[in-house]
């Protein structure tokens, strides 16, 4: 019935990618603070962070919660988080917390990264 | 006019164990899947019988795994209901007047990361009740099938 949470990092120039799948709860908070970890390990370079829930198909409160951690932590360390992939129906509770006014919204992972990180030379 | 009595629809019991509030979520959204609702308002009802179940396993019941939430689900006319009870007594502390949560100061650490729950589940469905005769404590959720001013301010 339930499928946890897994999260798989990748760095590009500048950008941090989180892509997330299964199910973004309580239970997700070691996975998604280890994610986090990884993905700006790379240093002070890493300004952005994307998290993708393209693959996630249940987020709860105490997700919210989680996401509202992690934000917390990237603004403390000066980093801009944007989240890709949302279902309508998560894009709207992203609205109604006022996440959406913290992190920017793109509607699937490549938009995201193509206006994240500069073309390739 | 003729008055149609309420018809309930199915009534389950769960055990308090985290996680099973998708259990209720599913079996729920199966009920009323054909009732009327359209895709987003059926996923707010969703999302609201699984924070509303998850508050009953975890501060109603303790996670007690012994200790069962009761589960019902009636139709009303144009409303559906469904009644989530756990024997949490009076209502859990500061629900009625717990403190909105607040991004911003969340973000700031003047309050927890946490406390979404009820303001989640009065956000996404058309009324929200809560009943207790000192010993069981239910929420009632109220879902209108055919839309409602409340889905207008989206």
């Amino acid at each position: 019935m339930t499928s946890a949470c897994e999260a798989t990092t990748r760095v590009l120039p500048g950008t941090a990618v989180i892509e997330l799948s299964g199910e973004v709860d309580g239970a997700a908070a070691t996975v998604l603070t280890a994610a986090y970890e990884r993905a700006v390990a790379e240093g002070p370079g890493i300004s952005t962070v994307v998290l993708d829930f393209a693959a996630v198909d249940y987020i709860n409160s105490t997700g919210i919660a989680l996401i509202v951690s992690v934000l917390a932590r990237a603004r403390a360390e000066r980093r801009k988080v944007v989240a890709s992939g949302l279902s309508p129906h998560y894009r709207e509770i992203f609205d109604i917390t006022r996440l959406s006014d913290f992190i920017e919204l793109f509607p699937d992972l490549d938009r995201a990264v193509s206006q994240l990180t500069p073309p390739a030379a | 006019m003729t008055q149609v009595a309420p018809r309930r629809l199915d009534t389950f019991t769960l055990a308090s164990e985290p996680g099973n509030e998708r259990l209720a979520l599913a079996r729920v959204a199966g009920v009323v899947k054909d009732l009327g609702l359209d895709g987003r308002r059926l996923e707010r009802f969703k999302t609201a019988v699984a924070e509303a179940t998850m508050n009953a396993i975890e501060h109603g019941n303790g996670n007690r795994q012994e200790i069962p939430v009761e589960v019902e689900v009636t139709q009303d006319g144009d409303r559906i209901v469904v009644a989530i009870t756990d024997q949490g007594g009076r209502a859990p502390a500061g629900e009625e007047n717990r403190e909105e949560p607040d991004l911003a100061r969340k973000l700031d650490g003047d309050q927890s990361p946490r406390g979404w729950g009820l303001f989640l589940i009065r956000n996404m469905v058309d009324a929200m009740e809560v009943t207790t005769d000192g010993q069981r404590h239910t929420i009632w959720l109220t879902m209108r099938t055919g839309g409602a001013a409340h889905d207008e301010r989206m």
